[in-house]
């Protein structure tokens, strides 16, 4: 069966010296994958990568088989939809008219909204829990309904891969657990997610496998459990050897569950 | 604040604009140095030739100073409109970003290069407005893209920096003229904004340079509020983005030139009118592209109305009207808009 995604050899460069080197993995359809490493080590690089936004150096970025940078622009964003990290909108646009724009892929320059253009963009807001927010303005949102109307922006797109950017970032812990169960009922749908992750506590229980990315070794790919363990992560992280991240990550899932 | 934002209030809208502008026009048509009476006007409508001195100055004075002043509102708000959605900043304008500049000096090199050499009554003119609005913008653009990026403090500051040196050469033409003619009043003219009685063949070439310009930029309405996203958004749902620009810039440098070319640099109009716009209307581009062309059109069409009958019989540039209204509320927005939006 062809991967969903799937690097081979992958290596990039920008003008001032390289930032990934050798990468190699593969995504199925229906995993939810998180993205972890240190700061700068290059998870946006990757997610734009796979998003065809950036071209390989070298070896191959295949989308289903085939190389995403030699699609068209408005096939490739029929397949995969990057949610960007950094989101500013100079006016005052509702959740609503930001959500459709999602759409744009599938509109020629003079053709309209269809039904099933509707239809796509009530399905994104219902599954990122936005509806009710619909004519609200985006500038005038708290982080955590931002964060979701960005996911349900992505949905719209209809992707067969959705990659997110730090979705948890500058969340408190409840809207954390919000997110997570969000993306949990992603997939539960059947949506293939590749989220770049910072808080490694909320990892278990919601991805399916874990990408570790560290500077001057090879990626790691593994289940949850295998990868998140105490000597990785003090190595990869550079930390010294504290309490266990496991630990930790429990506690939080306790507290998580009981919501 | 609850905006009009549905189909409904749109349309309501949209039809109180065209009778409120179909309002403006016939008022400003009655009113004027010579009083001419409804009765006259009415009669002037069914009994037209040269001997009436009424039809004469309705039809060969005043109405064509007043279709232009609505082209020119129309054309200069829409240049506002798609500029502010180009570089994503509700402060930017045709003239802040010095492309009227441009083209009044494109228009006046016309004039002096030029002058005899006339096409449907319009010279050169018309054509070196359009290079030098072309060449003013690409300047400018060129200047404030910083890494991909165009950060609001380098556009205001190219721009400004951009139309003063375009404007002072423009002055520099007057010392060229050996005769203190006829050139140096209409590059006097150009450079502060008025709206001169034009020729019906001169309305011909501007309203059909504006028709074009709205046609570019009707498609490209919902491409600018998918660039307001960002363009790293716009680029991954597959918007061209150098096209996208391409045909922003031509579109806005057209309509530019040819308001120029009728009423020389008219300031802060493509500023106010799309703002007032959005505040009521909510900022969907395909909804404010018909409302700000119809609201611009009024809003000059009353501004010259005021600025030939405030003092007559003598004239204020309309120009200055607008710089007293625009100025301030150019501040307004400076003052209110703390964030600092980039592409």
């Amino acid at each position: 069966m062809i991967p969903l995604l799937e690097f081979v050899n992958v290596a990039f460069r920008y003008e001032r010296g390289s930032v990934l080197e050798e990468l190699s993995f593969r995504i199925e359809a229906g995993d939810c994958v998180a993205l972890i490493g240190p700061n700068g080590v290059g998870k946006t690089t990757l997610l734009r990568l796979a998003a065809g936004l950036l071209t390989s150096s070298r070896g191959r970025v295949l989308m289903a088989g085939r190389t995403v940078t030699a699609l068209p622009r408005g096939e490739a964003a029929r397949m995969v939809a990057l949610v960007p990290q950094r989101f500013e909108v100079p006016f005052d646009f509702t959740v609503e008219q930001i959500v459709e724009q999602g759409r744009t892929p599938y509109l020629g320059l003079f053709t309209g909204f269809k039904l099933r253009d509707r239809q796509a963009v009530e399905r994104a807001l219902e599954l990122a829990d936005v509806a009710s927010l619909r004519h609200r303005i985006f500038n005038e949102l708290s982080g955590g309904e931002r964060q979701r109307v960005k996911i349900a922006l992505g949905l719209a797109q209809q992707p067969r891969l959705l990659l997110l950017d730090e979705p948890t970032q500058s969340l408190d812990l409840g809207r954390q657990l919000d997110l997570l169960a969000l993306l949990r009922a992603l997939r539960a749908e059947g949506v293939t997610i590749l989220a770049a992750m910072h808080d490694l506590n909320l990892i278990e229980g919601t991805f399916s496998s874990v990408l570790l990315l560290e500077p001057d070794r090879p990626l790691l790919q593994g289940r949850p459990e295998d990868v998140l363990r105490p000597h990785i992560l003090e190595r990869a992280f550079d930390c010294p050897p504290g309490p266990p991240v496991k630990l930790v990550a429990d506690k939080l899932f306790a507290i998580g569950r009981n919501r | 604040m609850r905006r009009f934002s549905s189909r409904p209030w749109f349309l309501l809208i949209i039809t109180c604009l065209a009778a409120l502008l179909g309002l403006a026009i016939v008022l400003s048509i009655g009113i004027g140095a010579t009083p001419v009476g409804t009765r006259e006007l009415l009669q002037a409508l069914f009994d037209w030739h040269r001997s009436n001195t009424n039809a004469v100055i309705l039809f060969e004075i005043r109405l064509p100073r007043v279709l232009a002043s609505a082209l020119v509102g129309a054309a200069l708000s829409v240049a506002g409109l798609l500029f502010q959605g180009l570089f994503r900043n509700p402060m930017a304008d045709p003239y802040v970003l010095g492309t009227s500049g441009g083209a009044a000096l494109g228009a006046g090199l016309g004039l002096f290069l030029l002058p005899r050499f006339t096409f449907l009554g319009f010279g050169t003119t018309a054509a070196m407005a359009v290079v030098g609005s072309l060449a003013s913008m690409a300047l400018v653009y060129w200047l404030a893209r910083i890494g991909g990026k165009v950060p609001v403090v380098t556009l205001l500051l190219a721009g400004f920096a951009v139309s003063t040196m375009l404007s002072y050469s423009t002055y520099f033409l007057v010392l060229l003229d050996d005769n203190f003619g006829l050139r140096t009043r209409v590059l006097a003219s150009w450079l502060t904004g008025a709206i001169a009685v034009p020729k019906w063949s001169q309305l011909e070439v501007t309203a059909a340079m504006i028709g074009c310009g709205l046609i570019v930029c009707l498609p490209l309405t919902r491409r600018l509020n998918t660039l307001a996203l960002g363009e790293d958004y716009a680029r991954q749902v597959g918007v061209p983005l150098e096209k996208t620009h391409l045909a922003i810039i031509l579109a806005a440098s057209l309509l530019t030139a040819a308001a120029v070319s009728l009423a020389g640099v008219i300031s802060f109009v493509g500023l106010v009118v799309p703002h007032l716009a959005r505040l009521i209307l909510g900022p969907d581009h395909v909804r404010l592209l018909p409302v700000t062309a119809i609201a611009g059109a009024i809003f000059l069409v009353l501004a010259d109305t005021l600025a030939r009958t405030m003092l007559a019989p003598s004239e204020i540039p309309v120009g200055l009207l607008t710089a007293f209204i625009g100025g301030p509320f150019f501040l307004y927005l400076l003052r209110t808009t703390r964030r600092e939006y980039t592409l």
